[in-house]
């Protein structure tokens, strides 16, 4: 539970936010979190963007789904040791089929489970502090300051022609 | 109206394209003619054949980007539409292959003189060479229209350069509208040439791969061969541009690069997909008027080991290397996959083409002959793309691009 | 697009979620009646038995086959849309994007009920599926109907994930402005959704993993659905150029149906400013292509079957434009190959009258296409003394009218609850300029 009051700054530029949150630190406040309708790469840069993991999750899927497709197939046929057509009991050509659908299929799996681990959804507390306006044209900024300062913060942001919005 | 600000060194590498193209051109014809003369010269007309597809392939391809990029106004492909369009510099020189191949006779055509049972029809030798001699007249002359508007657009007046140049020179706009005229025009020939492009090539692809083998048939083997085409052109684009790079006016962005390399993942996996659509439907099937054609292609000997190489080659190392981010913007990687890729593709076409020549084959037809043959097309295409380039240097990335 | 704002860009697509006029419950319930309709043919034949159909010997696959490839057909296209348009950054799928992947969810969804219609003893379909079972039966997977099982399930599983992923944010734009018990639902469906940074970085990264892996679905899924066909020996199935012709196809007939429903969409939910008419114009062009690639192959299909001198062959071939179905092959050349050739003119690509009515031409003639080589090709294969014809029987008519009023009805349902262009996206190539 944070004692130090939240205030948020909302910008209709996402410029003008990046900057905010790169002056943020030199002015002693703690930079919390930066919401918008639409992804901003100059405020990805300005947090401290690092890569997403999210890929890895995916590769590992595929490898999984890879496998699991080819040894499904094999499986299944294997337990039954008939020639079918004239078809070789275990022939690859047509099982690369099953194994390229369940490679893809695991892929997007892991792809999901990627996602929702690395932005940790579902997550409704973070809503405590998500103004609606974020969601339609602004991007909403919000740091935290020690007490007292509340009074600076708020000067900060409209100095920076930022709305803003407490929460205490 | 074009006026390059910062005009591009004519030269990037001065005179070392034309030496080099030369030597290995004069590589080539020597070994094609002493091969005529030798005790096999089938080998000769073969090993000509083979590399007459492969490198009229890198070009069709090559510009069908261009093209492609124009008619649907791909803004990304801008830097190097111009090194795409220096491929046209092959274009005369790969009719001219085409005629010198029609002396070739059965060495060429297996089904001279054979009775083929009605086929007779279209498989002749008046009627192939008419139909595919004007396939590759309207599809180079279409390519060259659209090269000649895009230039237009590029040159700025003035008298330096050869005669071609200066031709091209003389129809330069000289008004906003006369401009707006020259992009119809560009987009215009842009389009036919995608759709000249599928149809002569799939016709090529019939008419001189898959009749080699008169019995056999396949709906989708043109299709194939104007897909493997654009792979190709991709790949001898990737090559050309990564030579370039670390040139003065000559360098590809590193973005452009990286977009570039994305197409050629998505051509390696769809040149991919395209020959495991043939190997799924004719195994299923399992028709012997069908399966004979593959099975001698990768599962006898002397060719399966060849068809192995043709998938590591051509798939499974581009594949898996560009499946990783970064090595799509490292000229030095990408330079090597490209020739990776061409040398596969250039085994590709010996896989279909050879077994049709030689059935009972032992040991694989590729030896000097064919390595110095394809060495002299290697200087041709040098030649014809350096020669281009020093032409109309706007062609080079660092040139001001056209407006779209 | 340049006078669109974020803000009027919200106003425009939460606007159409209010509540709407008696015209909109008068669409659903008739669409209802028409699902109705089909449901109780299905039951028919399920209490009667599949003989209810026109199917039978020789021709043993009729519409049941041709609706499932029809909608599958459609499936790829809003796919093509908002994955590969996506990778080639081609910002004018930007508005039809959200409307294009939820036509691919209910085409799949649609698609998916027929092998089931087909199968006539429905309450045995579980032994397709690969579990162990004291009868120690596991399906062949050398099959090309299995290679469908794992496909179509994994394309409906990717599209719908694909579909609501896009979804979260807009979904967190409804719950912003919604009220009361809508708010709530809201809530819950955007998982808490808040427009982090953090959220957007790994959210941006996922999204192109999620358009990477849908495009070589696109290839693979027709491809698969081909190869029902293709790898039978049938003379006018056993072809290798099926793979990518199907694709083509699918996604000439998908294209079409996209303006089908934007049209009137955008008329109704006034998105003219969004959904521009330069949009409809790349679609029609897209159209171009696809229809002289369909045209390539129906020529090389000719070509070839002349060339083989397989007399069988040739006369699957020589049939098909002369025989008993003959004007099904008309059909399909005429509506998808020639008539599109009509979009060259550009006043008549940007006209909604030709845009509207070609769309339906190309869907018409896209399912005859799929009547003609489905019918055709085994009504008229080896033996002469086994040729046979087909004709749907009422039962079929019934089903197929249900399949159409569900993929309609689910797709109205989705335009009035649900944002029908994607907000975020919108907002971005505002942002960009593009």
């Amino acid at each position: 539970m944070a004692a130090e009051p939240r205030v948020m700054g909302l910008f209709a530029d996402d410029a003008k936010a990046a900057r905010a949150i790169r002056e943020l630190a030199e002015a002693g406040f703690t930079f919390r979190r930066a919401h918008g309708p639409i992804p901003s790469d100059r405020i990805r840069e300005a947090a401290g963007g690092r890569g997403s993991p999210v890929g890895w999750f995916t590769l590992a899927g595929g490898i999984f789904g890879f496998a699991f497709g080819f040894a499904l197939a094999i499986f299944t046929a294997a337990q039954w040791n008939l020639i079918v057509s004239g078809k070789p009991v275990i022939a690859i050509i047509p099982f690369f089929v099953v194994g390229f659908e369940c490679t893809i299929l695991f892929s997007v799996l892991g792809n999901v489970v990627g996602l929702l681990v690395c932005t940790r959804l579902p997550d409704f507390r973070g809503l405590e502090t998500h103004d609606p306006r974020c969601s339609c044209d602004r991007f909403g900024v919000l740091a935290s300051c020690p007490a007292g300062r509340e009074g600076e913060l708020l000067e900060f942001f409209r100095k920076k022609g930022a709305e803003v919005r407490v929460w205490p | 109206m074009n006026r390059p600000q910062n005009a591009p060194d004519a030269r990037p590498f001065g005179k070392a394209p034309a030496v080099f193209g030369a030597l290995c051109l004069a590589a080539g014809a020597a070994a094609f003619a002493f091969g005529l003369g030798g005790e096999r010269p089938g080998r000769a007309w073969q090993a000509l054949l083979v590399n007459f597809l492969l490198w009229s392939s890198i070009a069709q391809g090559g510009v069908l980007l261009a093209a492609l990029a124009c008619t649907v106004r791909a803004r990304w492909a801008h830097p190097v539409s111009g090194l795409a369009q220096a491929f046209a510099g092959f274009f005369p020189l790969s009719l001219i292959c085409f005629f010198l191949l029609a002396l070739g006779g059965k060495s060429v055509f297996p089904w001279v003189g054979e009775d083929l049972h009605g086929k007779e029809a279209w498989l002749n030798l008046p009627f192939l060479l008419a139909r595919d001699g004007l396939g590759f007249l309207v599809l180079y002359g279409i390519g060259a229209a659209f090269v000649l508007q895009d230039l237009r657009l590029r040159l700025s007046a003035g008298n330096r350069g050869g005669a071609l140049r200066r031709w091209v020179a003389g129809g330069l706009p000289t008004s906003p509208e006369e401009s707006e005229r020259l992009r119809r025009r560009r987009r215009l020939f842009g389009g036919l040439y995608c759709a000249a492009y599928a149809l002569v090539l799939s016709l090529v692809g019939f008419d001189l791969v898959m009749s080699l083998d008169p019995h056999w048939y396949s709906t989708l083997f043109g299709g194939y061969h104007f897909v493997k085409a654009f792979y190709l052109g991709l790949g001898g684009l990737i090559v050309l541009a990564a030579l370039l790079r670390g040139r003065a006016g000559g360098e590809v962005p590193a973005a452009c690069l990286h977009d570039l390399g994305k197409l050629f993942f998505a051509f390696c996996l769809l040149w991919a997909d395209f020959f495991y659509v043939h190997l799924m439907v004719i195994w299923y099937g399992n028709i012997p008027e069908e399966t004979y054609y593959v099975i001698r292609r990768t599962v006898t000997p002397p060719w399966n080991a060849l068809a192995w190489a043709v998938f590591l080659a051509a798939f499974a190392v581009p594949f898996l290397v560009l499946i990783n981010r970064r090595v799509k913007s490292m000229p030095r990687p990408m330079f090597a996959l490209g020739v990776l890729v061409l040398a596969g593709l250039w085994l590709e076409h010996w896989l279909l083409v050879g077994p049709a020549f030689d059935p009972e084959a032992v040991e694989l037809p590729l030896g000097a002959l064919e390595g110095m043959v394809c060495a002299g097309f290697l200087g041709l295409m040098v030649l014809a793309v350096s020669g281009m380039l020093r032409s109309f240097p706007e062609l080079l990335p660092g040139a001001r691009p056209a407006e779209p | 697009m340049s006078e669109l704002s974020f803000a009027r860009i919200d106003e425009t697509v939460l606007g159409t979620l209010a509540p709407p006029r008696r015209g909109y419950w008068a669409l659903v319930g008739a669409l209802c009646l028409g699902v109705l309709l089909g449901a109780g043919c299905w039951a028919y034949q399920i209490a009667v038995g599949i003989g209810v159909g026109g199917q039978n010997i020789p021709v043993c696959w009729g519409t049941y086959l041709i609706n499932f490839v029809f909608w599958v057909g459609i499936a790829h296209s809003g796919t093509l849309i908002s994955a590969i348009l996506h990778l080639l950054r081609a910002g004018w799928r930007n508005p039809i994007a959200r409307a294009a992947e939820t036509m691919t969810v209910f085409a799949v969804c649609c698609a998916g009920l027929f092998p089931f219609i087909h199968l006539g003893r429905v309450w045995q379909v579980y032994y397709m599926l690969p579990y162990p079972n004291q009868r120690q039966l596991w399906p062949n997977f050398l099959s090309p109907l299995m290679f469908d099982v794992i496909a179509i399930s994994t394309y409906l599983t990717v599209s719908a994930l694909f579909w609501y992923t896009g979804l979260l944010p807009d979904l967190a734009a409804v719950r912003d402005r919604a009220e009361g018990f809508r708010r709530k639902v809201f809530r819950v469906l955007s998982l808490g959704w808040s427009g982090a940074h953090d959220q957007w970085l790994h959210y941006s990264r996922g999204y192109l993993f999620f358009a990477s892996l849908a495009t070589p679905l696109v290839i693979s899924v027709h491809s698969v659905v081909s190869w029902d066909f293709a790898l039978g020996i049938v003379p006018g199935w056993h072809t290798t150029i099926f793979a990518p012709y199907f694709v083509a196809g699918a996604i000439h007939s998908g294209l079409a149906m996209v303006l089908t429903l934007m049209i009137p969409l955008r008329r109704i939910f006034r998105y003219e400013a969004i959904i521009t008419v330069e949009v409809l114009e790349n679609v029609a062009k897209t159209m171009i292509l696809t229809g002289l690639l369909v045209g390539l192959a129906y020529g090389t299909e000719y070509f070839i079957a002349w060339y083989s001198h397989n007399p069988v062959e040739w006369e699957s071939f020589r049939w098909r434009a002369v025989g008993e179905y003959a004007y099904g092959l008309y059909f399909m050349v005429v509506c998808n190959v020639l008539l599109p050739l009509l979009f060259l003119v550009r006043s008549v690509r940007r006209s909604l009258a030709w845009l509207f009515g070609l769309s339906l031409v190309v869907n018409f003639g896209m399912w005859w296409e799929r009547f003609v080589i489905i019918v055709g090709g085994v009504a008229h294969d080896f033996a002469p003394h086994a040729w046979g014809l087909y004709a749907p029987t009422v039962v079929e008519y019934g089903i197929m009218a249900g399949s159409f009023c569900l993929f309609f009805l689910l797709f109205v349902l989705f335009c009035k609850h649900l944002p029908s262009v994607s907000m975020t996206e919108m907002k971005e190539t505002v942002a960009h300029g593009r």
